[in-house]
């Protein structure tokens, strides 16, 4: 059994918790995730020499970076940092609280996704902002939790840097 | 399209309340994690399904006639006086009739409240009262405690007969136990069904056994739930590290955790499980922690590393125990009684320490000059680290008085500045040391300096201003007057009185002004010029001083030197009262200086030239040439004397020194000169290092210098000055000398990697609302930490443009609140939700509102005010109005006089009253639009009547029916539902008196009429 936790990092509404449910089947209701501020859910993803599982952990999205409780993240392997593709400001908020975790717990593997790529009327995020991210060597996806768009290979990807 | 913000910052709201916690959420979910470990109890806890409105509707018919009835009563509700003159009426027969289990369960928690807000206030008043009451009832407890005992000794001497108690017996004597506890224990009913291990690191499950046939869903999941869970109230409740939540109950099942160092173990048992059980389970854990420490502390996922651990925790689900037909187990809930006290005490005074240390801290945030910048518990000890001022009051002598331990304390503090006044004052007080004339003090948040001081003083003080004005508070030194003028005076007149050739006839001083008459020699020192250097105010100084000639020699010298002008060759001297020239001059000279000698003859004193000796233009022609041709850079090609003129030709360098400069003090009359010189290059290396010098600029950690003929450059320096140099050496290397710059290092990157961060810490420092306070540069590595007001620009943000690499930038920000006002309008814009009608405005430091308002949000603009006031910042609110709803009343008139009709019987208007149904629709969405844009909420209450044909009840819901046919038709016309409002009056409230004797009502009175509020 190899397991990896892994948390969702981003601004509110940015679709973490659309992207959970598009990955995974839960066991719990979400009715809670506001009352205790995470929200846990489970996905096995297969390689051909073993099988990671994933257990990820919703953080309740919080506009307000002060509120965000960063003891969540303890015991992490890697983080998904999730922007709503619509809204440039929620990408600093994204990046902020990947400093804060980085600060608590050292560097850790992430992936970075500018969800919501399906209402391409309204993206907002030029494309050499991602182009300039991605020549940090960062991992980056344009996902959609509504079409699910890359979000499987999204996962996949985070799920063998965490195996290594 | 709604935005979907709204369900979330309702739940939100929700879960903020006085306890930080949503307990019901709480609890709802605690249930699911029951349900999930065991999957038999679904069928127990079923949802409420949701509420359907078309049941609501039908109560609206069914019961239509009470609600009508409450409508009256809640009219009677809504008034809060008439209600607390109600309530009071009856509230004591009520109090002495209601049952006594229910109301104790009312009042408890705000009787819990009011004791514990008591407690706060003085203790000493709650104890007073409880006193008489404590000693009884401790004297019972321990009589009851007694009791207990016996009791359960009879229990157990039940057993002394039977087969079973020989046996326990037998066991007890055994295992040196005490026989209760063995007849305890086999008493008991339990079994550990599930023993999850979990890593306290990240709450990934470790191992899992269950017994044979349980079940459960997911333990993966279950498991870091938990530890969420645990996380959750430890956060919630400010707990100590290493408690949480220890045991959860559901029905049948409880989750015991014991925690451990690395990781947690949670058993969950059916029935009632002894207390030994905990002994067993922290055994279990401690031995798992023994054999595999270093394992578990690096559990990274893998189970598969922690491979003996399931076997161990097989242990744990073995226990169980079945055997039940014994009585009611006294010692056990004597047991758990005492351990319930135990925890009590414990949970109050780790409370009580807690608080305690909270009252430190509130202590240290008070002080000025202290920012305590983080704070934990742990273990029992305080940590608190932060920064403080070496003048602020020393945080351990804040303890005495608090009751925290100082042992305990560990703190870590850093010096720094504070800008506060009074600090700044302190440290004024010790730099400057200003003299007893002058008094410093804080007035208004600037320093003000009052009194006398020198002028030393002032100017130190000035300087001290001038750096206080980058950040610190303002030094305000106008206040104090400069009283050295006059010993500067006294000094400037001693200084004249051993002038030589000045002589003071008479001085004084009167009313601040300064006279003075005397004799001076024109070539003695200037008095002005020494009044200069004195600071004595010139404007205030009447000097009158007449000429004199002094024939003391050292001004007859001067004299001579200004009037024979000797040459450089010549050296006026005094010697023994003589002036002695000695040296070589010219004829023409030496006959000007023997014929001034003849003057002086008559009184002055003796002036000796036979020391001068006469030379020819040749001769002083010749040393001319001969110096140039001495000189770096200076070739002279040819040089001649023709008919009495000078002729030479020559190449000079730009650098080299002017030939006609040297000319001068030769006694080479220049009007016979007649030189050409062509300029050239020297390449000797000190021309060419100097020419390098100028045209490789800058370079300040470069050195050139000269070794061996070789021009060396030493140092540092970035990629482009180093190309220069190269592109120089090249040049250089046709005929000139070595230009070497290998010594040079190239440190371009990192020097503009520094530059571009020192760009961007100016402009965070620029930023209004954010404070660096300390920044670095260390290997590559950007470090930064300061305060930061949420509402300002984002640091990170700030980095775009920079070019710094923010994946080497460190930060560390903590929140504070700004007191800019630009902040505070901020803030308030965003707390106080301002109506349209409202402007707020800085003006010279102070926020303004201005404009319009309902008079709700003119009370809470100035609540805040007051609340500001406090910080210093001043919320003017003088300068709102009362909203003047006149224009909204016209139209409130016009809404609350149209009715909608309807036929008799029926709860559906007409065709007939659609254009009215049209009409009112505008009115309430133009009514609701301007009210929300005057800051108010409008609310349209809908009243259904009927007329008095028919039942009362059928009447009663048929009215109801009516407003909510109304609510819905104005719905579809777009008025926003919850702007909607609706009862049914009945008869009750008929627009004209009714006929009793009509068969058909009143067509007047079947109508919905319209009322307006505003909220
Ligand atoms: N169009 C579109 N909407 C999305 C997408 N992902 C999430 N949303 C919507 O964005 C809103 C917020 O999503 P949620 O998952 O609750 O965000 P969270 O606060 O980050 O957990 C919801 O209304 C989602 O339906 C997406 O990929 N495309
Ligand atoms: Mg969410």
């Amino acid at each position: 059994m190899l397991q990896k936790k892994i948390c969702m990092l981003g601004g509110f509404a940015v679709g973490k918790t659309s992207l959970v449910r598009r990955f995974v089947q839960s066991i719990f209701s979400e009715n809670y995730l506001t009352t205790v501020g995470v929200k846990i859910d489970k996905k096995s993803v297969a390689f051909p020499d073993k099988t990671v599982d994933l257990i990820l952990w919703d953080l309740a999205g919080e506009d307000d970076i002060g509120s965000f409780r960063v003891s969540y993240v303890r015991g992490a392997t890697g983080l998904v940092l999730v922007v709503d593709g619509t809204r440039p400001a929620t990408l600093a908020v994204a990046l902020t609280l990947r400093e804060r975790c980085e600060a608590e717990f050292g560097a850790m593997p992430f992936i970075l996704l500018f969800n919501k790529s399906d209402l391409t009327d309204r993206w907002a995020i030029p494309e050499g902002e991602i182009d300039e991210l991605k020549q940090r060597g960062w991992q980056i996806y344009l996902t959609s939790a509504l079409s699910g768009e890359h979000v499987d290979d999204a996962f996949r990807q985070l799920a063998s840097m965490v195996a290594k | 399209m709604t935005s979907s913000v709204e369900p979330i910052s309702l739940s939100q709201r929700q879960a903020s309340n006085d306890t930080g916690i949503d307990r019901e959420a709480l609890a709802r979910l605690l249930v699911e994690i029951a349900r999930n470990v065991d999957p038999d109890n679904h069928a127990l806890y079923e949802g409420v399904p949701a509420a359907d409105h078309r049941l609501e509707r039908l109560r609206q018919l069914l019961v239509g006639g009470e609600i009508s009835e409450l409508a009256r009563v809640t009219h009677l509700l809504d008034e809060p006086e008439q209600l607390a003159a109600a309530v009071g009426n009856v509230l004591p027969e009520a109090t002495a009739r209601a049952s006594h289990a229910q109301l104790g369960e009312a009042l408890a928690p705000a009787v819990e409240r009011a004791a514990q807000r008591s407690i706060q206030k003085n203790p000493n008043t709650l104890t007073d009262i409880l006193y008489p009451v404590f000693l009884p009832a401790i004297r019972k407890s321990i009589g009851e405690k007694i009791d207990q005992t016996f009791q359960s000794l009879n229990e157990s001497l039940r057993h002394i007969f039977t087969w079973h108690g020989l046996k326990w017996r037998f066991e007890a004597w055994r295992t040196g136990t005490s026989f209760s506890a063995v007849v305890l224990k086999h008493s008991l009913v339990y079994r550990v069904e599930h023993v999850f291990l979990i890593s306290r690191a990240s709450g990934l499950l470790i191992a899992h056994v269950t017994s044979q046939d349980a079940t459960s869903e997911d333990p993966q999941l279950i498991s870091s739930m938990l530890s969420a869970i645990q996380d959750f109230v430890k956060d919630s409740f400010k707990e100590k590290e290493n408690s949480g939540l220890d045991t959860i109950r559901f029905g049948e099942l409880r989750l015991w955790s014991e925690v451990g160092q690395f990781a947690t173990l949670v058993a969950v048992i059916r029935g009632n499980p002894p207390e030994e059980l905990h002994e067993v389970i922290r055994d279990v854990l401690l031995r798992i922690h023994q054999e595999s420490s270093r394992a578990l502390e690096r559990f990274d996922g893998d189970s598969s590393q922690l491979p003996g651990v399931e076997t161990q925790l097989q242990t744990c689900v073995e226990l169980q125990h079945m055997d039940s037909k014994e009585g009611f187990p006294w010692l056990v809930v004597t047991a758990v009684l005492l351990v319930l006290i135990v925890a009590g005490g414990w949970f109050f005074l780790s409370w009580q320490s807690a608080h305690r240390w909270q009252t430190y801290l509130s202590r240290l945030a008070a002080q000025p000059g202290i920012v305590v910048s983080d704070q934990k518990i742990r273990g029992g000890d305080f940590y608190v680290a932060g920064l403080r001022d070496p003048l602020a009051a020393d945080p351990r002598s804040l303890l005495p008085g608090t009751d925290v331990d100082p042992a305990r304390v560990h703190s870590n503090w850093q010096f720094y500045q504070s800008f506060e006044p009074q600090f700044v004052l302190k440290r004024l007080s010790a730099s400057l040391a200003p003299p007893d004339s002058v008094r410093l003090s804080v007035v208004d948040g600037r320093i003000v300096a009052e009194g006398e001081a020198t002028t030393t003083w002032i100017n130190r003080a000035r300087a001290a201003a001038q750096q206080l004005s980058a950040g610190g508070p303002v030094f305000d030194i106008s206040r104090v007057r400069d009283v050295s003028a006059e010993d500067r005076w006294q000094a400037y007149v001693s200084r004249l009185q051993t002038q030589p050739g000045i002589i003071v006839a008479d001085q004084n001083v009167r009313d601040g002004q300064f006279y003075i008459t005397g004799l001076r020699d024109p070539l003695a020192a200037d008095p002005q010029s020494l009044l200069a250097e004195t600071q004595v105010d010139p404007a205030r100084v009447h000097a009158s001083w007449q000429f004199y000639q002094s024939l003391e020699p050292q001004f007859v010298l001067k004299r001579l030197t200004a009037s024979l002008t000797p040459p450089d060759s010549v050296r006026l001297s005094v010697a023994n009262d003589r002036i002695v020239a000695a040296g070589e001059a010219t004829t023409a000279w030496i006959n000007r200086a023997r014929a001034a000698a003849q003057q002086l003859s008559a009184g002055g004193p003796v002036f000796d030239i036979s020391g001068v000796r006469d030379v020819s233009p040749e001769e002083r022609w010749q040393a001319y040439v001969s110096r140039l041709e001495t000189q770096p850079g200076i070739i002279v090609a040819q040089q001649n004397v023709r008919d009495g003129q000078f002729y030479i030709t020559g190449l000079r360098d730009p650098l080299a020194v002017d030939p006609q400069s040297l000319l001068s003090g030769t006694q080479v009359d220049p009007a016979r000169v007649h030189a050409s010189w062509q300029f050239y290059q020297s390449l000797e290396p000190a021309f060419v290092l100097k020419r390098l010098t100028a045209s490789l600029y800058p370079m300040d950690k470069v050195r050139l210098s000269i070794v061996d003929g070789r021009i060396v450059a030493e140092g540092e320096a970035p990629d482009t000055w180093i190309d220069r140099a190269r592109a120089a050496a090249r040049q250089l290397s046709e005929g000139g000398p070595e230009f070497d710059i290998s010594k040079v290092r190239d440190v371009s990157p990192d020097a503009r990697a520094a530059e571009h961060w020192q760009y961007y810490v100016s402009r965070l420092e620029a930023q209004p609302g954010i404070i660096v306070a300390q920044q670095s540069a260390r290997g590559g590595q950007f470090y930064i930490s300061g305060l930061r007001d949420p509402l300002a620009a984002d640091p990170q943000a700030l980095l775009s443009g920079t070019q710094v690499d923010p994946a080497r930038v460190h930060s560390q920000w903590q929140f504070y609140q700004s007191l800019d006002p630009k902040f505070v309008v901020k803030r308030l814009t965003a707390s106080l939700s301002p109506p349209k009608s409202v402007r707020l405005s800085i003006v010279q430091g102070r926020i303004v509102v201005v404009g319009e308002a309902p008079a709700g949000w003119i009370s809470r603009a100035q609540a805040a005010a007051d609340q500001l006031s406090a910080d210093g910042v001043v919320l003017d609110v003088s300068q709102l109005s009362e909203l003047n709803l006149a224009e909204l009343n016209h139209l409130r008139e016009a809404i609350q006089t149209t009715d909608i009709f309807f036929d008799s019987g029926r709860v559906v208007p007409g065709p007939e009253q659609t254009p009215a149904l049209d009409r009112l629709a505008d009115q309430l969405k133009e009514f609701a639009e301007n009210a929300r844009k005057a800051g108010v909420t409008a609310r349209f209450m809908l009243t259904g009547h009927s007329d008095t044909t028919g039942r009362e009840t059928a009447n009663a819901s048929i009215s109801a029916a009516r407003a909510e046919t109304v609510r819905a038709l104005l719905n579809k016309r777009g008025v926003a539902p919850e702007l909607l409002l609706v009862r049914g009056a009945g008869t009750f409230e008929p627009a004209v008196p009714e006929n009793e004797n009509s068969r058909t009502g009143n067509s007047t009175n079947r109508r919905v009429s319209v009322t307006v509020n505003l909220e």
